[in-house]
């Protein structure tokens, strides 16, 4: 009940009013989902100390804490922005044709590997970001560094 | 009238048997190639499996990855609305009223639309 969306017929009204003053400035991120993914396990690379506290205050906010995890907010979107920005300055091409390939293949990163391997030598040699998905089974190569894959 | 008797020495064996030569190889060698052929198939299959699990891992850890980025966002949109809407109540009532018996933060129902449009 309380959580319906309110809705108007004459035309789009949004509350533009900005945050009061006495809270620090912070840009948003503005990439779109793409992007976002494609960069995604860098962002958790670099970010995860500031991901782990900011889910941390949420969870003892009982998941509301909006007021209270404001800080800890800022900075998570502080640091993907200094990621994304990083790629953007250093891996600018292979970043490029990754997100693109992406955003042509329905979101299916099985489908980009031969992009995405540029992409993370890239930003592993320029940045020192590596991309691991944690939970992959012992002694088996992870599944976007195997050699032979069933789905090409 | 004398009566048919069989001709001497018996009659010739009756031939019961099919003449026909059996083609291809034996039957259990069918058998054995069939089955090898579904227990590569499967094993494939299972590989097939194994592959689509890691691959939904690596969906999940790119979405858990950016789950904290888009929902500060989200938090802090709507805290900014909340505050707008705290100073907009201020303003036109003149002070801060609990509608509700409670601390808890309720998700406004009703909107106070401006007067004139914002976008």
């Amino acid at each position: 009940m309380s959580a319906r969306q309110p809705r108007f017929n004459q035309q789009v009204l949004i509350d533009t009013t900005p945050l009061p003053d006495d809270v620090p400035k912070v840009q948003e991120v503005g990439a779109s989902s793409a992007p976002l993914m494609s960069a995604s396990f860098f962002i958790g690379a670099r970010c995860k100390p500031y991901n782990d506290d900011y889910m941390m205050c949420k969870t003892d906010a009982n998941g509301r804490g909006e007021l209270e995890c404001m800080r800890e907010g800022r900075k998570v979107t502080r640091c993907a922005i200094s990621v994304l920005d990083d790629i953007n300055k250093h891996c600018l091409d292979e970043f490029r044709a990754h997100w693109k390939c992406l955003e042509n293949n329905n979101q299916q990163m099985w489908k980009c590997r031969l992009v995405e391997h540029p992409l993370n030598k890239c930003v592993f040699d320029k940045l020192k970001l590596e991309k691991t998905i944690p939970g992959t089974p012992e002694g088996q190569a992870p599944v976007h560094t195997k050699k032979r894959s069933i789905y090409m | 009238m004398p009566q048919d008797m069989p001709p001497a020495g018996g009659y010739e064996p009756v031939q019961y048997k099919r003449n026909l030569p059996a083609r291809g190889f034996r039957p259990s060698y069918y058998f054995l190639g069939v089955t090898l052929l579904c227990t590569w198939g499967f094993y494939e299959f299972g590989k097939g499996v194994r592959e689509h699990n890691e691959l939904a891992r690596e969906k999940m850890w790119s979405r858990i990855h950016l789950i904290p980025m888009l929902q500060a966002e989200e938090d802090r949109d709507q805290v900014r609305r909340h505050l707008a809407d705290k100073a907009r109540e201020k303003e036109l009532l003149g002070g801060e009223f609990k509608v509700y018996h409670s601390d808890r933060f309720v998700r406004p129902t009703f909107a106070a639309t401006p007067k004139d449009v914002t976008k």
